[in-house]
């Protein structure tokens, strides 16, 4: 018996796979320790792929696969969409922290000159009137709405 | 006892060649139907956990989807469905043991569903064998792949398939073996 490569292996394999042995084929497997190993794992696979396929439990569904499938693409396919908006409102909100950040300064000054000279005795109505400059509220409640909008159309939207 | 005149349950596609390229809904369903049953007995008896090859099939064919691969028919999807499982396998053993290459642990607790390691005698012969190993004895005689084709799924060179295929072979000759099958027995 030979235990090397032996040169009728394909014709064993595709024997054993098929079950038509030839007459000499079969005398050279029986005579031949690699082709009857051959013949032996070939056959035992076969019969293990057909017990592993006839098990009972349900494959997973396909239309489920399907469906994670499409809901992943799109889920690409709106990032992808929103990339250019996501970075131009990023860049908004770095620019409007730069121009504010540039300007606290000077808003920090004309607030603390509204507040120190605000009479919190008047009405609301006359807050702005009582605060020396209506264009400072404007200024004001402007950053504190802007931010928010800002914060929501990014922070918030990622989330 | 193994009978020998078995037919292979090979994946059969040449039939569905003239189909579509684009995969629509049908056409998926159509390969899956094909398909899923061979690809979940390879994953199963690769990684000999039926929880773990549905994941791994349910993966693979998330990955072919997304991947936007059509293949010119479903052979060449069925190749590739098997690369990406053969993929998804080692990542699974890089995973589990950084070490690699090592057989996976059983579950042996009491009520573990009896599917889940099949316990019959090639099941345990596999079971001894390096992951690569059994992956490559099962493309090469359930599959039918060619060396090539191993060689694509596996990562390896082509040139070193047929060598190793037969070392493999042996191996798991031994293994039926000392589990009481033997070649003279089995051969009509």
């Amino acid at each position: 018996m030979t235990t090397t490569s032996c040169s009728y292996e394909d014709a064993v394999t595709a024997a054993a796979r098929s079950g038509d042995w030839s007459p000499e084929l079969k005398a050279h497997r029986d005579g031949c320790l690699t082709c009857a190993e051959l013949t032996l794992v070939v056959a035992a696979l076969a019969a293990d792929a057909e017990e592993l396929a006839a098990i009972d439990t349900p494959l997973p569904d396909s239309a489920l696969i399907w469906l994670r499938a499409r809901l992943a693409t799109r889920e690409r396919q709106y990032q992808h969409a929103t990339r250019a908006i996501v970075w131009v409102q990023r860049a908004a909100v770095a620019v409007a922290l730069g121009v504010g950040l540039a300007f606290v300064p000077g808003l920090w000054n004309l607030v603390k000159g509204a507040f120190s000279s605000l009479d919190l005795s008047l009405p609301v109505s006359d807050l702005p009137r009582a605060a020396g400059s209506p264009l400072l509220v404007i200024v004001v409640s402007m950053l504190v709405l802007g931010g928010l909008a800002l914060w929501e159309l990014t922070v918030a939207q990622e989330n | 006892m193994i009978p020998m005149a078995l037919t292979l349950p090979r994946t059969q596609t040449a039939d569905l060649a003239g189909r579509a390229a684009t995969m629509d809904e049908a056409a998926f369903r159509h390969l899956y139907d094909r398909t899923a049953r061979p690809l979940r007995a390879y994953l199963m008896r690769s990684c000999g956990d039926l929880a773990l090859a549905d994941d791994l099939l349910q993966e693979a064919y998330l990955r072919m989807l997304r991947s936007g691969f059509e293949g010119e028919d479903d052979d060449h999807r069925k190749n590739y469905l098997y690369r990406i499982a053969t993929n998804l396998l080692r990542d699974h053993f890089r995973r589990k043991r950084p070490e690699s290459d090592e057989v996976p642990e059983r579950d042996e607790s009491p009520g573990h569903d009896e599917a889940v390691h099949i316990r019959s005698d090639v099941g345990g012969a596999m079971a001894e064998l390096a992951p690569r190993d059994r992956q490559m004895l099962w493309l090469a005689y359930v599959e039918g792949a060619s060396h090539q084709e191993i060689a694509k799924a596996l990562g390896l060179r082509t040139a070193s398939i047929r060598s190793m295929l037969f070392r493999a072979r042996h191996r798991l000759a031994k293994q039926l073996q000392a589990r009481g099958l033997r070649p003279e027995l089995e051969v009509s």
